[in-house]
């Protein structure tokens, strides 16, 4: 059965802040259920807690500037039935306690959502301390924990809602400047599932979080050039959607990735794992390389490591000239 | 309360099974964490004897009492007390050191009803226990959270930050027992990184501090008895104890902290064991309690 593509026709036409939007959500699934509690550490209004603090401020717990001690209270927590929310800056929740996230909520399978904002090249002005370009890399090696990268302001409300629902340790990583909205209210979102975006057959571009806006915009340019390209949202960078890589490895032939992770341990990285061992297909993996990014703002980084839509074209048109 | 004759040579029982458990599981790999697991016998005896609100045939019992092993090195004598308890076959305990035992060289709640949490890396234990306190608190539970760490542990950074907002959210259905046995794997824990005080150390965290001998029963029950000792604050019990208590060849000594049991070791231990046994058989039959135990 042919997938519809969910590109709405009204895409690019507003934008929102992605913390604005899962604090909304959170809220939301707060509503519905009362075990869900929110945890901080001293990053409660920039992370999107606020609208949750104000409904259920006995539910929502301030820890100060204590990462690693946090994961473990938010285990603890899990153990006796409550269901915690963390979020804070992305790679203080990440690679910060990562043996926390590992042993507490992964080898516990702890019911806890960790929320990394603020993730990516997103703190650009920062510098690698604020970066979290590793972040893929490490949650995906931990058995049974969900790493979710969703890419507009309407699939994060549905990620929240669906972390919400889960049962089961989470990573959920959203950035911070606003967010073009790409997709209609209705978008069907399943974790596991990827989107397909927008149809096409020369190649496919896979786009995830942040700059899957830029992975869009690239398929348009791509357009006026002739060439016909396919994009898909993977927001679940695990599990992966196996069947639609696969089938557009089949129906497109060639693959081109784009994140803002580094291209060790990624999303690429997770394709080119499971391209290579199902149907070897050639893979342009565009992502950050072996190098910490630098500082200033942030479709400047972007800029730096080719990850602006009129670059990610320019990747694929090189790319596809290439002979294998 | 003070503590019977009767009740504490009945809780001397149990620690002496809890013993003999623990060299059953050494004798089964040859090898194990033994030295801080004997240290800590005597209270886990009284924990699961007198203290703890559990149903071994209910393991997820929602009110039960939480025992968490921050040492999670120190599981002998955790599964020691759980196979007297009957939360499992004692059979499992010939296991140790096996091929998919349930019994691994650190806790595993998918291996074993009755474990907590699964620790092991060190500075994990108080913060778990803390968010159990915290969630039952919540939910309005009676039920109070216990943890057991060693002293080398304290120096892992993590359980600096667990214990701060332990107190700042008063949490005073969780008690931190610290077995401090003086020793870890590299030599006496206050050369190798001094914590002490360690009283003035938790205190200035904001907790309720009360140091007391780990070996004797009726400072052990009096203090579990006072819980919490301050409303609003979480409790620390630092317990000044012997590595490997009731191994009198390996008493005291680091080289113990994991033992690879030669067979002379083991003949010693056994008699070391049975002459506990007798021993308290004579006090027994001294006291003349009636009815028994």
């Amino acid at each position: 059965m042919k997938q519809p593509a969910m590109l709405s026709a009204k895409a690019f036409e507003a934008s929102e802040a992605p913390i604005k939007a899962f604090g909304e959500a959170l809220l939301e699934a707060g509503k519905a259920n009362p075990d869900i509690v929110v945890v901080s550490t001293d990053s409660s209004s920039g992370s999107g807690l606020s609208p949750f603090k104000a409904a259920f401020p006995e539910r929502h717990i301030e820890f100060g500037i204590m990462e690693q001690g946090a994961v473990g209270y938010c285990a603890g927590m899990a153990a006796v039935g409550k269901i915690p929310f963390y979020a804070a800056i992305a790679p203080f929740v990440s690679a910060r306690p990562f043996e926390m996230v590992k042993d507490d909520l992964g080898y516990m399978r702890q019911n806890v959502k960790v929320i990394g904002r603020c993730g990516g090249l997103t703190y650009s002005q920062l510098g690698p301390t604020h970066h979290s370009i590793d972040d893929f890399a490490l949650m995906r090696t931990i058995p049974g924990l969900l790493v979710l990268n969703p890419g507009d302001p309407v699939s994060i409300r549905k990620a929240t809602l669906a972390l919400a629902k889960h049962s089961g340790p989470s990573y959920m990583r959203i950035g911070s400047p606003n967010m073009p909205v790409l997709y209609d209210e209705d978008l069907p979102f399943e974790i596991g599932k990827g989107i397909l975006v927008r149809e096409g057959h020369d190649v496919t571009l896979i786009g995830t979080g942040t700059v899957l806006c830029q992975a869009v915009k690239a398929a348009q340019l791509l357009d006026r050039k002739g060439i016909s390209a396919r994009v898909i949202d993977i927001h679940s960078i695990k599990p992966l959607d196996e069947d639609m890589i696969l089938k557009a490895a089949g129906e497109t032939g060639r693959i081109v990735t784009v994140e803002e992770h580094f291209l060790n341990g990624g999303l690429g990285s997770a394709i080119a794992q499971f391209l290579s061992q199902t149907r070897p297909t050639p893979v342009k993996m565009l992502g950050i390389d072996d190098r910490f990014a630098s500082n200033g703002p942030y479709e400047g980084l972007l800029g730096q490591h080719g990850l602006l839509a009129e670059q990610i074209a320019a990747s694929s048109i090189e790319f596809l000239k290439k002979k294998f | 309360m003070p503590l019977s004759k009767k009740e504490e040579l009945k809780l001397k029982f149990k620690a002496l099974a809890l013993r003999e458990n623990v060299l059953r599981m050494v004798k089964a790999a040859g090898t194990g964490h033994m030295g801080g697991a004997l240290s800590a016998a005597d209270i886990v005896a009284v924990l699961y004897y007198k203290f703890m609100k559990l149903d071994p045939q209910n393991p997820g019992l929602a009110d039960r009492d939480r025992f968490v092993l921050s040492a999670g090195h120190k599981c002998l004598i955790l599964y020691a007390a759980l196979a007297e308890k009957g939360y499992f076959p004692k059979e499992i305990m010939d296991s140790y050191g096996e091929l998919d035992s349930h019994i691994p060289g650190h806790p595993s709640m998918d291996k074993l009803p009755g474990v907590e949490a699964n620790t092991g890396s060190l500075g994990h234990g108080l913060s778990i226990a803390a968010g159990m306190a915290m969630g039952l608190k919540l939910s309005a539970s009676p039920a109070r959270v216990y943890t057991l760490m060693g002293d080398g542990e304290l120096a892992e950074g993590s359980n600096w930050e667990a214990a701060a907002a332990a107190s700042h959210h008063k949490l005073d259905n969780l008690t931190a027992i610290v077995d401090k046995n003086g020793l870890q794997i590299g030599g006496p824990s206050d050369s190798i990184m001094n914590y002490e005080p360690l009283q003035d150390r938790w205190a200035s965290f904001g907790w309720s501090v009360r140091r007391i001998d780990g070996h004797d029963y009726p400072t052990i029950v009096q203090t579990l008895e006072s819980l919490p000792f301050e409303k609003g604050k979480p409790s620390l019990i630092i317990a000044d104890t012997v590595k490997s208590k009731g191994f009198p060849f390996a008493e005291g000594k680091a080289a113990y902290h994991y033992w690879k049991a030669t067979k002379e070791e083991l003949q010693l231990a056994d008699e070391a064991l049975a002459a506990a046994r007798a021993g308290l058989e004579k006090a027994l039959a001294e006291a003349q309690v009636k009815g028994g135990l």
